[in-house]
This record gives C-alpha cells, sequence and structure tokens, in this order.
C-alpha cells in the first residue's frame, strides 16, 4: 500500500512557490479564518463561491485594520467568482468585475453545492494550473448550519482522489482514503495538539495509528460506539491505517 | 449571560441564571467562577477522574440516571454551544446522541439545531415557522441509509438512498407545518434557527 504524507505547510508564512503543491484558495460564505491572508499567499488560483466574495469584500480589510480598505480590496481580488450567484451582493459582483475577475454564473445547476462547482472547476478548468499535485485549500468550510458543514463533508468523500482541506478559525479537516497509508507531519508552531480520527458515513471495521496520546491498534470505530475524539498528538509524525476513508481533524493554534 | 441583558445588573442575572449543577473534569471552570456558584448553592460534581469520556456525555448520563426529582418519562436534553468550534468535539456531541439513541437529545447552536431520528421509528416532525427553518437536511452520519422516504420537503425522498460520498440531503428546504421521515438507518434532521 503506496504512503500518502501530509502537512500543513499552507499554515506557515511565506509563498513559496517552488513547493511540489500548487494550492488553490476556495472562499466560502463564512466568517473569513483569521490566517486567510497567509492561505491566500500559498494559493495559485483563488476562487470565491458566491456569498464568498461578500466575505472578502467585507472582512479582508478587518484583517488589515492599518491599510486602506480599497488597498486591501484590490490586493485581495479573487480569479473566480463561481456558484448560483443568490448571495453575492451586486456592489460585491461589481467592484470584483471590474478588476477582472472571471464570474462563472452557475445558477442554472441547483442540484450541487457552491462548493462541489468550485472543487469541479479547479479540478477541470481552471487554466495554467499544474494539478499533478493539487490542494484546495477551503476557507470558512465550517460552522454555521450544519447542513451546509455536513455537504461541505461530502465533497471531500465524492471527490477523495483530490486533497481538500476543510478549514475553520479553530480546526482542519481532511480525507485520510482507505487506500493509502498516511504519513501526517505536525506542524506544531500552527497546529495542535487536539485532534481525533472521524469515521463519518460507515464504521471502521479497523484502523491502526502511531503519534497519538490514545493510539488505535486495529481497533473498531462507529458512531454510536467508539469515535477518537480530544486525542493529542504526540511528537511530529502521526501514521494512520484504516479499513475505511476516515476524517482527520486537529486544532488550529493561530 | 450577562451581556444578553445588557440593561440589568450583570451580579443579579448571574443570580438569576444560577445552574443546578456543575459537572465535567474541571479542567476548564475558572476558579472565581467555580466559588461564585457554589457559594450560591450550585452542586459541584467533579468527574475528573474520568478521562474516557466526554464532559457531554457524563452530563447525559447525569440526567438520565441521577437527577432527583424529575419526571423522565418524557425527558427532552436541550445542549446549548453544541456546535461549531473544534469540529472534534462537535463530532464527539453527535456521537452522543447516537450512543444514547433512546433519549430524546437535541443540540443548538445560534444558526441550527440537529437531532437523531431513530430508524426504529415513523418520525413526524411539526414545523415552528416562526422560529426555524426553512432551511434543513437529512444526514446519514454512521452508515449508509439503504432507503428513506420523506413528505414535506421541497425535495422530497422517495425510497431514496443516501451516503456520504453519494446523495446527503443538504440545502433542503420545509414545505408547509409537516414533515415526515422514514429511514432504514439512524439519521440526523437539522434545521435552521431564525431567532
Amino acid at each position: 500500500m503506496d504512503v500518502m504524507s501530509h502537512s500543513s505547510t499552507f499554515l506557515l508564512p511565506g509563498n513559496d512557490h517552488s513547493s511540489s503543491v500548487t494550492y488553490a484558495l476556495v472562499v466560502l460564505n463564512q466568517r473569513l479564518p483569521r490566517f486567510t491572508p497567509i492561505l491566500w499567499n500559498h494559493a495559485q488560483v483563488r476562487v470565491c463561491a458566491d456569498g464568498g466574495a461578500n466575505r472578502l469584500f467585507d472582512e479582508m480589510p478587518l484583517l488589515f485594520p492599518r491599510d486602506d480598505a480599497i488597498d486591501v480590496r484590490h490586493r485581495y481580488k479573487p480569479d473566480i467568482i463561481k456558484g448560483d450567484m443568490d448571495s453575492i451582493r451586486t456592489e460585491v459582483l461589481d467592484f470584483y468585475t471590474n478588476l477582472g475577475t472571471k464570474v462563472v454564473d452557475e445558477s442554472h445547476d441547483q442540484d450541487t453545492t457552491d462548493l462541489r462547482k468550485c472543487v469541479a472547476y479547479v479540478r477541470d478548468l481552471a487554466p495554467n494550473l499544474d494539478k499533478s499535485n493539487l490542494c484546495i485549500l477551503v476557507a470558512g468550510a465550517l460552522g454555521g448550519r450544519f447542513d451546509h458543514e455536513a455537504g461541505n463533508i461530502n465533497v471531500l468523500y465524492r471527490f477523495s482522489t483530490i486533497r481538500i482541506i476543510l478549514l475553520s478559525d479553530d480546526c482542519l479537516i481532511y480525507l485520510l482514503p482507505r487506500t493509502h497509508h498516511h504519513e501526517i507531519h505536525i506542524q506544531s508552531s500552527v497546529e495542535g495538539p487536539h485532534c481525533g480520527l472521524i469515521p463519518i458515513g460507515m464504521t471502521s471495521v479497523s484502523t491502526t495509528t502511531t503519534g497519538l496520546q490514545w493510539d488505535l491498534t486495529n481497533t473498531e470505530m462507529r458512531f454510536g460506539d467508539m469515535v477518537s475524539t480530544s486525542n493529542l498528538v504526540q511528537g511530529e509524525k502521526i501514521t494512520v491505517q484504516s479499513s475505511s476513508d476516515l476524517l482527520w481533524t486537529i486544532s488550529i493554534k493561530m | 449571560m450577562p451581556l444578553l441583558f445588557p440593561r440589568d445588573d450583570a451580579i443579579d442575572v448571574r443570580h438569576r441564571y444560577k445552574p443546578d449543577i456543575i459537572k465535567g473534569d474541571m479542567d476548564s471552570i475558572r476558579t472565581e467562577v467555580l466559588d461564585f456558584y457554589t457559594n450560591l448553592g450550585t452542586k459541584v460534581v467533579d468527574e475528573s477522574h474520568d478521562q474516557d469520556t466526554t464532559d457531554l456525555r457524563k452530563c447525559v448520563a447525569y440526567v438520565r440516571d441521577l437527577a432527583p426529582n424529575l419526571d423522565k418519562s418524557n425527558l427532552c436534553i436541550l445542549v446549548a454551544g453544541a456546535l461549531g468550534g473544534r469540529f472534534d468535539h462537535e463530532a464527539g456531541n453527535i456521537n452522543v446522541l447516537y450512543r444514547f439513541s433512546t433519549i430524546r437529545i437535541i443540540l443548538l447552536s445560534d444558526d441550527c439545531l440537529i437531532y437523531l431520528l431513530p430508524r426504529t421509528h415513523h418520525h413526524e416532525i411539526h414545523i415552528q415557522s416562526s422560529v426555524e427553518g426553512p432551511h434543513c437536511g437529512l444526514i446519514p452520519i454512521g452508515m449508509t441509509s439503504v432507503s428513506t422516504t420523506t413528505t414535506g420537503l421541497q425535495w422530497d425522498l422517495t425510497n431514496t438512498e443516501m451516503r456520504f460520498g453519494d446523495m446527503v440531503s443538504t440545502s433542503n428546504l420545509v414545505q408547509g407545518e409537516k414533515i415526515t421521515v422514514q429511514s432504514s438507518s439512524d439519521l440526523l434532521w437539522t434545521i435552521s434557527i431564525k431567532m
């Protein structure tokens, strides 16, 4: 079984575009995490999902209180605004359109969520993007309405062969597919120690880990019985192997 | 609580909203808060010896087993502050719904509520449209739901399979005053709160 490596280098300051990972950022319609500028700097394409454009417009200046708001909005201009367009305010749409942001109106498609549309766009259509090692960062993916959160988590399962990281101010989540043995390299300056492994959608008959305070050894996990929450990372490397897809979650300390 | 009553004296508010019990592993409560409520007669149950169960699980077990003078024949446990924040906490709170599937437990946040619809029953959900809705969903968190049938939703399900990786009912809408749900698996019902 192949090893899949994970590292939250996207939370570290800097914009090392020589990194082998190509980051894309999708901004959803929840309060912007306070570290959104760091994610932005790592990303080579930046997409707002409908009302996410309102969040960028309203809240990015709040993260730079000493700067002129219009300057901040110019600096943090999305490449694309995509979705069903039922949340974005007219003045926000006009502002970014005038700056050259491409708008892709998908209001005809009511069967898929805004995040799903944006992930499909990045996967298929984003021009000039090296997608051989793609990682999609999703800001504002958690909290708020639970059905939205569940729909966002479902996008991780639907696109299980693409690295997608859901981010909020408090934590991040990504899928650990059962097809791989996972090595998670902990960036302890920005994440941890609180973590968990969550068997969403089906029972996990057997999971084995190393590097956690409460490691699992061929342990069964399912809702209604044991689920690994309030666990703690110990040290710099976690390994996970499971008979089912699992969600990995870790707290963010920025 | 005083912030929710900005015109009242903070100490008065804290006296009016005094808990009966404080329970858990006590690693978060501030000393002055513990002292304040202890002095008012709140019972404190220190469970710091038990690191295997979450604070919510301890509290649900307490209400179910030990709460004196409580008619538990039709018990419903409301949990404030159950969602958002760390996802592992949220998942642990949702797991409490599945562990205690025979007790009505409602998880609440500012934006929405969640509760379990056990597969053992046909469910009728009466919508209080002044305070909740219209956004809703049915989520098969723990396992595939082979067959779910609903009435009263914008996008009703008819013997529809739901599972993560495929179809999950999110961004649905309630239509009217009554929803019915029957499923081959336990489902989470969620609806937005409009207060």
